[in-house]
């Protein structure tokens, strides 16, 4: 019996071995927590914020910035944490604890106040003006393969818009792929252009299929165009290979051998569970011979 | 015929009547002990089923199981019933076709065990399915390439030849049931009745039953072997540290027969108990199996050394995670209790006569059945937290795996069943064989058909 106990209280010793974190004080020096942030809140910062913020900080702390990513990590939108100054947070991106790591190394100074910057605006969108259509439009030049896109105004004037980010992709089997750098601003005459990647596969005849987007913008609501251009190289499948028979083959393509050899065992085995079962009614049927006499 | 010889015929009767008698006396008991075993028993079961209709209500969610440990509590099960599933072969075909004789009255215990561990293994496979509405399409779409499509063919063609294994020597003492069992339910009598299949001892029936069985009891050891390998080949044929391996076929069939043995001593000695057969299940019966327990253990140890010592010498960059955790690492107090508590101190102990009697012998069965349980999860999980591939980019309760009360319930249930299922079997039929043990202490036919 003692035994038996020890053992099972081994049992639930390793089953229960799972200790929840709890939220330790984070202290920031009087100095550090008054520093001043340095970088306006303006558009092209909040971009940059924004950008960062999406490359860096959404795997743990969620698209949604409330915690809820891969490692439960702080909300960056609830009370406790906006109430901090600039000063605070940014000392905490720079110096990292525990399972944050610190961006001192990764990030200039000027793009982690970026971020603060756009934090602030993510629970406090109002100090934004309203956001305004717009209407994206796609030109190809063909000599360099490159893709220019042009963002104007959604009404009839088609005024250019400056300073846009457009965000470009190309279309793969399982979702978008990014090209261009993360911003690409539009110039004076609401264009801007990204060259094209070499050897990108496209279908057989090697099509691809490229979209421009303005997302995810303060400013402008969303807009999208796409295009395809013979432009990626022909994708070759080896059809030869998946029609032979063999193991990685699916159910009509089994090895032969395999066939053989798994079949002939089903048959055997079963031949003989039948031959059993026949056996069966033969004694029932000699039974009731017996009996009627 | 002279007076004498009618005397000594009249005699043997009486006498087989007795045996009868004796051998029947669980079918006529009516306690109340029983029934409450019986309610605790569908208590758990019950439980088991609540949980698994919340489980198809809310997902796999319910479980621990997630992307990286994908197979947990269940499979482990699975695995432990398969191999638990195996002593019915070799009790009731091996030793039978070695012609040891004194497995007689063990073999319908070793058959029934086998028959509701394999119920209990098909149905907690289906636990284990996300989407079990889908099972169909194994038979419909699978492919003959995958061990799964193996596993599914071969546990099945062995649940089959065990279920007859189990019931063709059960057909002489059904049609003895059938004369003796007048004062029983309408029902039983006519379930006595269609599984009697009308035997009545003769030449032809002794001859064509006596084929079949053996028949059986051949097919049934490469069945039986197989089985146990294919399961294992389901990890085996999987790239992954700990599975890789190339003994795992010869492995797991020496845990299992190992574990099967052991899961017959405890059952055996239920019965003795429960039903005062120390005259059938004897203290010689405890000391045989002793020495098969002890012969088994040892094959196991061997794969066992070979099976981590080797890896363990080698500590290659891919697997050293995963060996170091079983070894020193998080799973190590599980690890070394199974090896040391559940093989070594068994082995060492069951060496010598005085623990090889019925009391410390159940001590020892049940601290081994208890120890191949969490050594199967211990095949199972422990592999599946250490991928070769880094994990990376998952959730943190990803990188754990702690079975929930849910799954655990459920797989009390599992084991409940078959404690439930062989429990009503000694109710229904007689647990130990009736006309093989007459047979043996050398009644003749006439006797034991015409009583």
């Amino acid at each position: 019996m003692v035994k038996i106990t020890l053992l099972i209280s081994i049992i639930l010793l390793t089953c229960t071995q799972n200790a929840k974190s709890q939220v330790k004080p984070w202290p920031v020096s009087a100095e550090d927590a008054g520093k001043i942030n340095p970088i306006p809140v303006e558009l092209k910062n909040l971009g940059i914020g924004r950008n960062i913020f999406t490359r860096t900080c959404v795997a743990c702390h969620g698209a949604k910035a409330d915690g809820k990513g891969l490692i439960p990590s702080a909300s960056l939108i609830d009370e406790t944490f906006q109430k901090q100054s600039d000063g605070s947070i940014f000392f905490k991106i720079n110096t990292g604890r525990d399972k944050m790591p610190p961006f001192k190394g990764m990030l200039k100074e000027d793009e982690i106040w970026s971020v603060v910057n756009y934090l602030r605006i993510l629970v406090n969108r109002s100090a934004l003006p309203p956001a305004k259509d717009v209407n994206l439009e796609i030109s190809t030049g063909e000599e360099i393969k490159s893709i220019t896109a042009y963002v104007h105004s959604a009404d009839s004037a088609k005024l250019p818009f400056p300073e846009v980010d457009v965000h470009f992709y190309i279309k793969r089997d399982f979702g978008l792929m990014r090209i261009g750098e993360l911003s690409n601003y539009t110039g004076a005459d609401g264009k801007v252009k990204v060259v094209f990647p070499e050897k990108i596969i496209g279908d057989k005849e090697g099509n691809v299929t490229v979209l421009a987007k303005v997302e995810d913008n303060f400013l402008y609501n969303n807009s999208e165009m796409a295009v395809e251009r013979k432009w990626g190289e022909q994708m070759v499948t080896e059809d030869e290979k998946f029609n032979q028979r063999a193991l990685w083959g699916s159910r009509d393509k089994s090895p032969v051998w395999l066939l053989l050899l798994a079949n002939g065992i089903i048959v055997g085995i079963w031949g003989v569970i039948f031959y059993v079962i026949y056996n069966l009614f033969r004694i029932k049927k000699t039974g009731k011979i017996f009996i009627k006499e | 015929m002279t007076d004498l010889h009618r005397k000594e015929i009249e005699i043997k009767k009486e006498q087989f009547q007795e045996l009868v008698a004796e051998l029947h006396s669980p079918l006529n008991r009516t306690s109340s002990s029983f029934k409450i075993w019986i309610g605790f028993l569908l208590l758990l079961m019950g439980t088991a089923a609540f949980m698994y209709v919340r489980q198809l209500r809310f997902g796999l969610g319910t479980t621990d199981m997630r992307d990286i440990a994908s197979w947990g509590l269940y499979i482990a099960d699975f695995v432990f019933l398969i191999a638990v599933s195996l002593v019915g072969s070799l009790i009731t075909a091996i030793l039978k076709l070695s012609n040891i004789k004194w497995a007689t009255p063990l073999t319908r215990i070793s058959e029934i065990i086998a028959v509701a561990a394999l119920f209990s293994a098909l149905l907690i496979i289906v636990v284990d399915m996300g989407r079990p509405d889908r099972l169909w399409h194994i038979f419909v779409y699978g492919r003959l390439q995958s061990p799964i499509v193996w596993d599914i063919l071969v546990v099945n063609t062995y649940l089959v030849i065990s279920i007859l294994l189990l019931y063709i020597p059960l057909i002489p003492d059904i049609a003895l049931l059938r004369k003796t069992m007048g004062h029983k339910p309408k029902w039983q009598q006519k379930m006595y009745k269609i599984l009697s299949l009308g035997w009545q001892g003769t030449e032809d029936q002794v001859k064509v039953l006596n084929l079949s069985l053996k028949a059986l009891m051949v097919v049934i050891i490469p069945v039986a072997l197989s089985i146990h390998t294919v399961t294992s080949w389901l990890f085996a044929s999987t790239l992954r540290p700990g599975w890789d391996s190339t003994i795992f076929g010869p492995y797991f069939v020496a845990g299992a027969f190992m574990v099967g043995a052991a899961t017959v001593i405890v059952t055996m000695y239920i019965i003795r108990e429960a039903y005062n057969f120390k005259e059938y299940i004897t203290d010689e019966h405890f000391d045989l199996m002793g020495k098969l327990l002890v012969l088994t253990s040892l094959v196991y140890l061997y794969f066992n050394l070979n099976e981590f010592m080797v890896p363990a010498y080698k500590m290659k960059s891919g697997e050293s995670a995963h060996i170091l955790g079983l070894l020193v690492g998080d799973y190590s107090l599980m690890f070394w209790s199974v090896q040391i508590i559940g093989m070594i101190a068994p082995i060492f102990l069951m060496a010598f006569k005085p623990f090889r009697k019925p009391k410390p012998m159940l001590v020892i069965s049940v601290l081994i059945v208890i120890a191949a349980f969490l050594k199967r999860f211990l095949i199972v999980t422990p592999t599946l937290l250490h991928p070769f591939l880094p994990i990376q980019n998952y959730p943190e309760s990803y990188h754990h795996y702690n079975p929930t009360f849910s799954e655990m319930m459920i797989t009390v249930g599992s084991i409940a069943g078959i404690a439930l299922v062989i429990s009503i079997f000694t109710r229904l039929f007689p647990i130990i064989p009736v006309s093989e043990t007459a047979h043996e202490q050398g009644f003749p036919n006439e006797i034991i058909n015409n009583s």
